[in-house]
């Protein structure tokens, strides 16, 4: 299924085609610009501190300067990003943070202090054990250490602006989890590689001007009278850690399939941050972040992921489910046997797609996916009956 | 002076103490006695303090890669969904759950899991994967990472939860551990790791009494037993031999004129290979990251002992920043006069090895001392390219070789 013809895509077209067009414009007009690589990032914060957050993908098509830094079994997405940082493409960033994700993450972040000194770097260590009963208490001393951090390079940042920034990115949110409810409450009424333009934009462009956009988006939407794709067409739900590029997803629309549902970190998952009230802010966006849909990497007492995601894809109506897995990614290659196991059981097509973050999509990944939406299709007519 | 290697007549009585560990466990199986997997970083005084059984995935795994076993079995895992670019420890173990096939008769199946990431974060989603297979209860240790220093909450947050884990202990085993009995484990594992440490120190003699491969066997008691009065007698009966090697100028690499770092676990299916290739070039390793990683100073006498395994525990190494690293490597080239480092780049293991080029640069550049880079695997032989390591290792000795005559005019 392709889709085209709303008039509300083109400005996050246009963001996306040069994504790191904007942040460098912000920049040179003043603004300091705040990279990130997860969206475990309080991003409030940033903006709190006046600052323009900025997360940051690998926007390469190599990364051979990155390879003196870092070896070749490390993610894609980790290389592509240092070594856009090493060839001075993101020079324009005031500050860096990294927030706890992973063993590549964790050690990226000390190399890029010790390789890229322009620049000020916070490290924040996130809680892996998101549920533990002190994870709250620690996380919010971890924010509260990067508030301090922030607050030598611009001085004071009130709990009042914290909590304004808490309503902005919340609105925000709540939004683009509309945008996505949309997509799986009417099938094809916008394609999956469009809401990936969409939320690829936001990373790079100032959330206020995102969030008017994406209103006026969302509004003609929900003007549009569509029957949808015909009741043959198999729906497919795609999981994994990010997904750079939207022409992945455009090849799985191409096979004749409609994405209906997504748990990507750079999709579903990033935006399922919900507004808390805690009172104090910084415990607000503590529990927050540790209250949203868990990324793989981290630990939560009791949650089977398989099943979660069995029981989420069947939710949102899809036949199957496509892992977009990012080679070296070692959460998601650890998720993946207990997947198969599941998803076997139950009988439900699952495709495991590996893929270079930085890289678009394969001559073979197009006949794998190709190949999946036969077998979906078939999986969908049989349920049919 | 015997050019031979004289043997470390302690080696049978390691090889004694760990097969009875193993069968002593395996015996247990199926009875009231409870048995745990845990991570090798987990704090095992709790469990040993609580009468639970530890077993070690970790060093199983090393077991099977030294009995050349691990390629078989990280291919059973393979089969079942396992990514070749994982961790080939859990590859191995998880192949030894679904084949049965061990060098030890496989491991007894756990009661409960404990899981401390301070070694890494495949071990979260290792023991998540256990906790399905398993359907035991998992008790997990988060340990943040310490990028600069270990912060008054990060110490406040590890301790909270190990408190939650000897009350955890406690209600699954049904018995109070007792504060005398945590102190009685905690000064028996001090007093091993005491003993560790010091045998480790004697590898700054020259000629050393042993080399790292040596340590890399010898680690097994104080990785699995830390806390049990058999750790204590079998690392005082170590240090008796290596000080009476010293005494006696015994060399482990007899005509010792090179002295080397090791950086990273080992290569466990090539420990003989390499440790002959080295001493070809009358080179020993007398100093390694990962055999001091277990020499964890822990105060048994504090008046807080949960917060001193909380600090242990939280900053060893593996878990601390590569400033830190670097200072650590600092110390040990200084202490144990390495002329060289050699870092083997673990492709199963990302967290410690990403970083390795920045510490090999920073070495290089700061202290200008030559570093190798060994592209390997612990486990997984598949990846060793053997020529290639090799001729590297040579060509780093006769760099060595070169630098040493250039000094020495």
């Amino acid at each position: 299924m392709t889709f085209s013809g709303v008039e509300g895509l083109a400005p996050f077209e246009a963001v996306c085609a040069e994504p790191l067009a904007l942040p460098r414009r912000m920049a040179a007009g003043g603004r300091r610009v705040a990279g990130h690589m997860c969206t475990y990032t309080p991003e409030e914060l940033l903006h709190a501190a006046g600052m323009a957050p900025v997360r940051l993908l690998g926007w390469t098509d190599t990364t051979h300067r990155a390879d003196g830094l870092i070896q070749a079994y490390a993610c894609s997405l980790a290389r592509a990003v240092l070594d856009l940082a090493l060839s001075g493409q993101l020079d324009f960033l005031d500050t860096m943070v990294f927030s706890h994700t992973c063993d590549t993450i964790q050690n990226l972040a000390d190399i890029w202090k010790l390789n890229l000194p322009g620049m000020d770097v916070i490290t924040l260590s996130t809680p892996v054990d998101v549920g533990s009963p002190h994870a709250v208490r620690f996380y919010r001393s971890e924010l509260a250490r990067a508030r301090r951090q922030l607050e030598t390079r611009v001085g004071p940042i009130s709990d009042g602006a914290i909590v304004d920034a808490i309503d902005l990115y919340s609105t925000h949110r709540a939004e683009m989890r509309r945008l996505y409810a949309m997509r799986r409450e009417h099938p094809g009424l916008i394609g999956a590689s469009a809401v990936q333009t969409v939320a690829l934009a936001s990373f790079v462009m100032p959330r206020d001007e995102h969030l008017e956009l994406l209103r006026q988006l969302v509004g003609e939407l929900s003007r549009v009278k569509s029957n949808g794709p015909a009741s043959s067409v198999p729906r497919v739900f795609v999981a994994g850690a990010a997904c750079q590029q939207p022409d992945l997803l455009e090849v799985i629309e191409e096979a004749e399939c409609v994405v209906v549902g997504d748990d990507l970190c750079t999709g579903e998952r990033g935006f399922s941050v919900e507004r808390v009230d805690a009172g104090d802010p910084l415990e607000s966006l503590a529990r927050m972040y540790l209250g949203r849909r868990p990324c793989a990497s981290k630990h939560l007492a009791g949650h089977n992921y398989a099943k979660w995601l069995l029981n989420t894809s069947r939710d949102s109506g899809a036949d199957g489910v496509v892992l977009l897995f990012t080679k070296f990614c070692d959460p998601w290659a650890f998720e993946y046997p207990g997947l198969r196991a599941e998803f076997d059981a139950a009988g439900v097509p699952l495709l495991l797609l590996e893929v270079e973050q930085h890289m678009p999509p394969t001559a073979q990944f197009e006949t794998r996916v190709a190949a999946f939406a036969e077998i979906v299709g078939a999986a969908r007519k049989e349920r049919q009956g | 002076m015997s050019v031979d290697r004289v043997p470390i007549a302690t080696t049978n009585k390691m090889m004694r103490l760990m097969m009875e560990y193993y069968l002593g466990a395996k015996a247990a199986e199926g009875t009231s006695q409870k048995i745990a997997w845990v991570t090798s970083g987990a704090p095992v005084e709790l469990l040993y303090a609580a009468g639970i059984i530890p077993i070690y995935p970790e060093n199983h795994a090393a077991l099977c890669g030294a009995q050349k076993m691990a390629v078989e079995l990280c291919e059973a895992a393979e089969e079942r969904g396992f990514s070749r670019d994982v961790c080939s420890y859990a590859r191995t173990d998880f192949g030894a759950i679904y084949t049965g096939k061990s060098p030890v008769q496989g491991l007894p199946k756990p009661d409960l899991l404990v899981c401390c990431n301070n070694i890494c974060g495949t071990v979260t989603k290792w023991y998540q994967n256990l906790q399905r297979h398993f359907g035991v209860p998992l008790l997990y240790i988060d340990t943040p990472f310490v990028h600069d220093s270990a912060t008054p909450a990060m110490l406040e947050y590890v301790r909270a939860q190990m408190e939650d884990t000897l009350r955890a202990l406690e209600t699954f085993t049904g018995k109070t551990i007792t504060a005398e009995k945590l102190r009685e484990t905690l000064e028996l594992a001090a007093e091993a790791t005491r003993l560790w440490d010091e045998t480790l120190d004697l590898l700054a003699h020259k000629p050393s009494p042993m080399t790292s491969f040596d340590t890399f066997v010898h680690i097994a008691p104080i990785v699995v037993m830390r806390g049990t009065d058999k750790c204590v007698d079998y690392y005082q009966a170590l240090l008796a031999e290596m000080k009476q090697r010293v005494e006696k100028g015994i060399a482990a690499v007899p005509g010792e004129q090179y002295r080397l770092g090791w950086d990273n676990l080992p290569v466990w299916f090539k420990m003989a290979g390499l440790s002959k290739r080295f001493a070809g070039h009358k080179a020993c390793l007398v100093a390694a990251t990962y055999a001091s990683a277990w020499a964890l100073p822990i105060d048994a006498a504090a008046p807080d002992p949960l917060a001193e395994c909380a600090r242990a525990y939280l900053t060893v190494y593996i878990n601390c920043g590569l400033e830190e690293r670097i200072r650590t490597l600092e110390r040990m080239i200084e202490k144990y006069s390495l002329d060289g480092m050699v870092m083997h780049s673990d492709r199963s293991c990302k967290a410690y090895s990403l970083g390795q080029y920045e510490l090999s640069r920073q070495l290089r550049e700061k202290l200008n001392v030559p570093v190798l880079i060994l592209e390997a695997d612990m486990n997984d032989s598949r990846v060793y390219a053997e020529e290639q390591v090799n001729t590297r290792i040579d060509a780093f000795m006769e760099m060595l070789a070169a630098r040493k005559a250039g000094c020495r005019p």
